[in-house]
């Protein structure tokens, strides 16, 4: 197997020490790092990320692989700097006012990054003003919300109105996603995309990309 | 007139009932909106469900201020916004290992302290003693639950010797329940997500799976019936649950799973607790979408092994008019008078 096919498979297997060898072996060839990032990394988790959704991973192999992504990435991060290598797209994330719940929000930012996207993630308990702002200082293409509550599925309307209001509906693309939400509500409060799980809102935040991105 | 515990035992035998027995459970806001209708009747009275929850579900818990809970495993919650339960604050396990770590009292009298006083005043309804986050939820807590995803990988042996220490512990309050007359054994711990299991089958049957046989068996043992509390899509586990003595099943969420086909086929062999939309209809519903479904629900359980309830507590976002729908109708059933 080639080195970057060595690089994937460690990832997908989620095997975090070899990927760091590898890598590290793959920028003292020379390699490019930006095909290190997309033949290894990017390559590896869009695989793990058909796996889970067809149902061959479960979250606990989503996390070991995104781990591995995240440690060889970590090491080509100043090379991807210093190469001027940008990322696909640059989204800023969090689960909505009133909802502590993150891990399906986190699995969304490993496969987001995963995906070569740059994720700022905002955390917990977001208020719709935070995403304002954030979207004011980051600048990104996309912003996604996480429910998992119904009590707390409508603050993702409040987003929604307050980049409206705030005039940066029209900058960006909103996606939502957490277990009570569904494609009809999506529309219903008018969401560019939603996504049921973390593998499929990678694919939709890229497809979102497609449309309006970089 | 058979009492609610003879309606429940023959439902929970796949006999058919009179009328389709009921419990419902509702979180604090819930509950606050039916108490303040129900007053000066006591809620619990109005509610007139059929099985009485002795134990504690989640627990007990120290204030520590400021929205802070502490549980008697060490964990602390935040219950700032979710007032029922709350959010892992922090790590207990911060490392994989159990070597720093003692297990609270598995007989802490507070658990089983007022089972005789609410055995008395409600002794016609069936007693089920609860243990909640039961096992890979008390694990999830103790440890967080990244962690313990990475664990499975990591450090198959620390969760091994964590789940199976667990179970000891339940083990040892099961144990001191059945020294009381209750009737079953209501474990809570869920597995699902909204699309399959969280851990995927192979750790589920690789880790867990073992665990459950021990702890279900020491119930049976002990002739009482198993009722397992599992959210999410878990239907794929029925066929193990059965096989390992799972008598009742619960939520039954209809946005997860197909609730008539997976009935008619398990009827007679596993009953089933919840089954009425709390993602969709209780929230969203009309009053007369909450009537219809509850009415659907009621006829597919008349042969028996089925009791109605919402497939989990009632959110505080439910309107009281659906709340008040759904309990009129069951109680309104031919053949139920409250005793």
């Amino acid at each position: 197997m080639s080195l970057l096919g060595d690089v994937r498979q460690n990832v997908i297997d989620g095997d975090m020490n070899r990927t760091q060898e590898l890598v590290k072996r793959a920028l003292a060839e020379a390699m490019p790092p930006e095909q290190i990032l997309k033949d290894g990394l990017i390559s590896a988790m869009a695989e793990v990320g058909r796996r889970f959704e067809c149902g061959e991973f479960y979250v606990p192999e989503m996390l070991i692989s995104a781990r591995a992504m995240k440690s060889g990435l970590a090491l080509l991060r100043p090379y991807l700097i210093a190469a001027n290598v940008q990322a696909v797209g640059k989204v800023v994330i969090g689960t909505v006012q009133g909802d502590l719940h993150d891990i399906g929000k986190n699995l969304v930012c490993m496969m987001l990054e995963g995906a070569g996207f740059e994720v700022v993630d905002l955390g917990v308990d977001v208020s719709a003003e935070h995403y304002v702002s954030a979207v004011k200082e980051h600048q990104p293409e996309l912003v996604a919300c996480s429910a998992l509550i119904t009590t707390t599925m409508p603050r993702m309307d409040s987003v929604i109105q307050s980049l409206r209001e705030a005039g940066l509906r029209d900058r960006v693309k909103v996606m939502i996603g957490g277990a009570p939400v569904t494609d009809k509500y999506a529309q219903s409060i008018g969401a560019d995309g939603y996504a049921p799980d973390a593998a499929s809102a990678a694919t939709l935040a890229k497809a979102l990309i497609g449309e309006s991105g970089r | 007139m058979p009492t609610k515990r003879e309606i429940v035992r023959a439902v929970l035998e796949g006999q058919k009932p009179p009328y389709i027995p009921w419990s419902c459970g509702f979180t604090h806001q819930a509950r606050a909106k039916l108490s303040a209708y129900f007053a000066p009747v006591e809620l619990e009275d109005a509610l007139q469900n059929h099985l009485l929850k002795l134990g504690s579900d989640i627990g007990f818990f120290t204030d520590l201020k400021d929205n802070l809970v502490q549980d008697v495993f060490g964990v602390v919650w935040d219950r700032s916004l979710d007032k029922d339960i709350g959010n892992v604050v922090g790590c207990v396990l911060a490392e994989a290992t159990l070597a720093h770590y003692a297990f609270p009292d598995p007989i802490d009298q507070r658990y089983f302290a007022d089972i005789p006083e609410r055995v008395a005043k409600y002794g016609d309804r069936f007693r089920v003693f609860q243990i909640g986050f039961s096992l890979y939820e008390r694990a999830w807590t103790l440890r967080g639950m990244q962690n313990l995803f990475m664990d499975f990988y990591d450090h198959p042996g620390f969760v091994q010797e964590l789940l199976n220490t667990i179970a000891d512990y339940n083990i040892a309050k099961v144990k001191e329940a059945m020294k009381y007359d209750i009737d079953a054994v209501y474990f809570g711990d869920d597995w699902g997500g909204q699309r399959g299991l969280q851990m995927g089958p192979k750790i589920w049957h690789g880790f867990i799976y073992p665990v459950l046989v021990r702890m279900y068996r020491a119930v049976h043992e002990g002739g009482k019936y198993v009722f397992i509390h599992s959210c999410g899509d878990v239907d794929e586990l029925f066929d193990d649950l059965v096989h390992i003595g799972v008598n009742c099943f619960n939520p039954f969420q209809p946005e997860v799973m197909d609730v008539t086909s997976l009935f008619r086929k398990y009827r007679g062999r596993l009953c089933f607790h919840g089954g009425l939309s709390t993602q969709k209809t209780l929230p969203y519903g009309t009053i007369e979408e909450v009537r219809a479904e509850s009415q659907r629900l009621l006829e597919m359980g008349q042969k028996g092994s089925y009791i109605f309830a919402p497939a989990h507590d009632v959110q505080g976002d439910v309107p009281l008019g659906n709340m008040l729908g759904f309990l009129e109708f069951v109680q309104s059933q031919p053949g139920y008078r409250n005793v």
